[in-house]
């Protein structure tokens, strides 16, 4: 158990310790000053108008959507993979079928265009 | 390697392959031919119930899917909703719907196709599955006009109830494979009778999933108190998808609840088994069903809400007969249910009609219909007095076994309101039937109908008479489907 | 006992942060709280040897699902603001009464099924590898071929259904105009 996680547990602790020291460096060494400016989301340059929050239209949300979907669909492969050549042309055909009818979906999205930028 | 009898799930194949046609078809044609698409959507589904004649009776899958009585009869029904429901949705295609018209045709079929996997599931997994695939489609179809509040409202709702119920079932599925370490719904009948013997330490982690399982369940059927996303959702969706919730998907929930309940948890039925009993749980239920859909329907102005209002107290009589878990109550739940298919289907098809033609929902709106379209009336009427359970419509027959089921188990309370809120519900139906008879003249509109919705009440007319005079042959069939359980 | 620290740390952290979730009246801050409890989680799946279901939560919900939560909460450009005043009485008693109902329920489970001797057999019933990403890989492509199949239609249905409702054609347009 420990022994297979512990490349994860190491690398975990890598960019632990790097995060931690970028910012612990920057307090240490840095010079601190507190200004109005500072406290600005773009400390150099023109003054910000309204807010960062602004409506996004509905088609990134489209390509969200389908990156998701196909983000699902890539899982299952991983535990196929691992075990691909047990299951054999068995294996293959399953997951054959199911790229197929999931490649039908993509056929349909650019049947429809809808990843077209409008 | 295993046999997978594959010949078995031919028909849910075709249909899938015939709704990816339909979206091809509608792609490739630019959505020039919204009739002849609807027409091929039509055929589709009368291919697919003729494969299903042709290849049924079996399990494949190591159990995972059973081909049983019980799943013929049920896709029977899934198929004659969705066939009704495509044939009164050439108006709304024709008018409303500009765009993505394959599509609307498209997710009907997918959603019969989820019903048809979910009535042969026997496994947990595979029947969940089952139910998503089956509602899915419908949360999208509901909010198919989508620059109706209404509906875009009513797909919103159903999308976070559908979800949250879906995850509740999830939940009780989940404590149902631990305590009976299977998903297969057979083996965990065995398990859990075992684990009940054997230790007596089960009984509230057993009565949680039975809980959880009832309300995720409860949500798809609409039974009270999980009904509150009906009336909205009903009235928002487009009618012929409307009508598609209340009969088709409701079939669906009701085959899932079978094969859970009567089958999985078919040793915890009984009232000894107290705190148990699902029995008790879904009797309690079925009372308040039909107390309030009966009561708030008789308020309603809006058709749609009246008939969800009403589908609500329907789904009360249902649970009438399963609470029976006998072979007459599995029986008379499936008679009822095909009965229930012709009846609202009908309704539902003749308000479709009303609406493309007045834009109106109203029920005072149906005023003095009967002098200018007599013949949409007359059908109309005999839609809701056989949802009344009025003799010789078959109504009166699925009412009747519905309720006799329920006294040989000994509801014998559950039956007398039931009798007494069927009297309400005539009040509501009959008000309809009033308004286009009998109410003062006002400026009538003469109904066109296009062909395919006259083939649709015809069989809905056709259905009542000849099964509400000559039932037993579709009763033999549905008492024929309790056998799966053994009964 | 290094087993226990880490459960209680991420156990506190999972509940600590999905407390914290609903108590957010910013909903950027409500997903972001859910990523740290999903996160949590994910460890006391691994510590459960259930790998690749812990690996999932990572790849899928904090990787994806949440990112497309943001979206969606910057695509209707949801503040807290937007969420109305102080809930009634009412509905926040019945709030309260309905999770003390199903914790006292899931204390009353836990009491009853998971006494000592209990857990000890059910983790002998179960095989050490039983949520490696082989085992699970040969139950799903073996046993449960049938329902991974289904998903696949499942996951069509879905993509039909994204672009259904997200799209809007240059053919409305004209047909409107």
């Amino acid at each position: 158990m420990f022994e297979t996680l512990f490349p994860i547990l190491f690398l975990v602790g890598v960019a632990a310790f790097i995060a931690v020291a970028m910012a612990g460096a920057s307090i240490v060494f840095g010079r601190r000053t507190s200004e109005g400016a500072k406290y600005e989301p773009y400390e150099s340059g023109i003054k910000p108008k309204g807010d960062t929050r602004g409506r996004f239209p509905v088609k990134f949300y489209l390509i969200a959507v389908l990156f998701i979907l196909f983000d699902i669909e890539v899982v299952f492969l991983y535990p196929w993979a691992v075990i691909y050549q047990k299951l054999g042309m068995f294996g293959f055909v399953e997951i054959l079928v199911f790229i197929v009818i999931l490649l039908i979906g993509y056929f349909y999205i650019l049947g429809k265009g809808a990843l077209k930028w409008e | 390697m295993p046999d997978y009898n594959l010949r078995l799930i031919i028909p849910e194949i075709f249909l899938f392959l015939w709704a990816l046609f339909i979206i091809a078809f509608d792609l490739g044609t630019k959505r020039k031919n919204p009739k002849l698409i609807g027409y091929l959507t039509m055929g589709g589904i009368a291919a697919t119930a003729v494969l299903l004649y042709l290849y049924h009776g079996g399990i494949s899958f190591n159990n995972m899917f059973k081909s049983d009585p019980l799943a013929l009869f049920f896709k029977v029904i899934f198929l004659g909703s969705a066939f009704m429901a495509v044939g009164s949705s050439f108006d709304i295609i024709a008018q409303k719907i500009k765009n993505h018209r394959g599509e609307f045709f498209g997710l009907v079929l997918f959603s019969t196709v989820g019903m048809m996997f979910l009535a042969s599931a026997g496994e947990l997994i595979s029947l969940y599955i089952g139910l998503e695939l089956t509602t899915i489609p419908l949360f999208i179809l509901a909010a198919y006009y989508k620059d109706d509040r209404i509906s875009v409202e009513a797909g919103l709702k159903y999308l976070v109830i559908g979800a949250f119920s879906s995850a509740i079932l999830l939940y009780g599925l989940s404590l149902l494979y631990g305590l009976s370490g299977t998903t297969d719904i057979v083996m965990m009948k065995i398990n859990l009778a075992l684990l009940y013997l054997n230790t007596n330490g089960i009984g509230w982690a057993l009565l949680m999933a039975i809980v959880m399982v009832l309300a995720g369940i409860g949500f798809k059927l609409a039974l009270v108190p999980f009904h509150m996303w009906a009336p909205d959702v009903y009235q928002g969706a487009p009618t012929p998808i409307t009508a598609l919730l209340s009969v088709g998907s409701k079939a669906a929930g009701v085959v899932a609840f079978m094969r859970i309940f009567i089958d999985g948890l078919y040793g915890f039925a009984d009232a000894v088994m107290f705190p148990l009993d699902w029995g008790n749980i879904v009797a309690v239920l079925a009372a308040a069903a039909m107390i309030l859909g009966n009561i708030s329907a008789l308020r309603q102005k809006n058709i749609k809400r009246m008939l969800a209002y009403s589908s609500i107290a329907q789904i009360g009589y249902v649970m009438v007969g399963m609470v029976a878990v006998s072979e007459l109550g599995v029986g008379s739940v499936g008679y009822y249910m095909f009965i229930y298919l012709f009846a609202n289907m009908g309704a539902f098809a003749v308000a479709t009609i009303f609406n493309d033609n007045t834009g109106s929902d109203s029920i005072a709106s149906y005023a003095g219909l009967s002098k200018s379209s007599p013949m949409i009336s007359a059908f109309m009427a005999i839609f809701l007095l056989s949802l009344a359970g009025i003799p010789p419509l078959a109504g009166f027959a699925a009412k009747f076994f519905v309720f006799a089921a329920g006294i040989q188990a000994g509801y014998t309370w559950l039956v007398i309101l039931a009798l007494l809120t069927a009297v309400v519900s005539l009040y509501y139906y009959a008000n309809v039937i009033k308004m286009m008879y009998f109410a003062p003249d006002n400026p009538t509109i003469k109904l066109n109908t296009p062909l395919s919705a006259n083939i649709v009440l015809i069989i809905g007319v056709a259905g009542l008479i000849i099964f509400g005079v000559y039932p037993e042959p579709i009763l033999n069939f549905a008492l024929d489907t309790a056998r799966v359980f053994g009964f | 006992m290094l087993d226990l620290i880490i459960f209680y740390f991420a156990a506190v952290i999972a509940v600590g942060a999905a407390v914290m979730m609903i108590m957010q009246r910013n909903p950027v801050a409500s997903v972001l709280y859910l990523v740290v409890s999903l996160v949590a989680q994910a460890i006391l799946y691994v510590q459960l040897n259930a790998l690749f279901v812990g690996a999932l939560l990572i790849i899928i919900y904090t990787g994806a699902i949440l990112v497309l939560f943001l979206f969606v909460i910057m695509l209707l450009n949801l503040r807290g603001e937007h969420f109305g005043g102080k809930q009634s009485r009412m509905g926040r008693a019945s709030k309260i009464a309905i999770t003390v109902i199903l914790f006292a329920e899931m204390v009353a489970i836990f009491k009853q099924v998971a006494i000592p001797e209990r857990i000890g057999t059910q983790a002998a019933a179960v095989a050490e590898d039983f949520g490696s990403v082989e085992m699970v890989a040969s139950h799903l492509f073996k046993e449960y071929l049938y329902p991974f199949e289904l998903t696949s239609i499942l996951l069509l249905v879905a993509i039909v259904g994204a672009v259904v409702l997200a799209k809007r054609d240059k053919t409305e347009k004209m047909e409107d105009a």
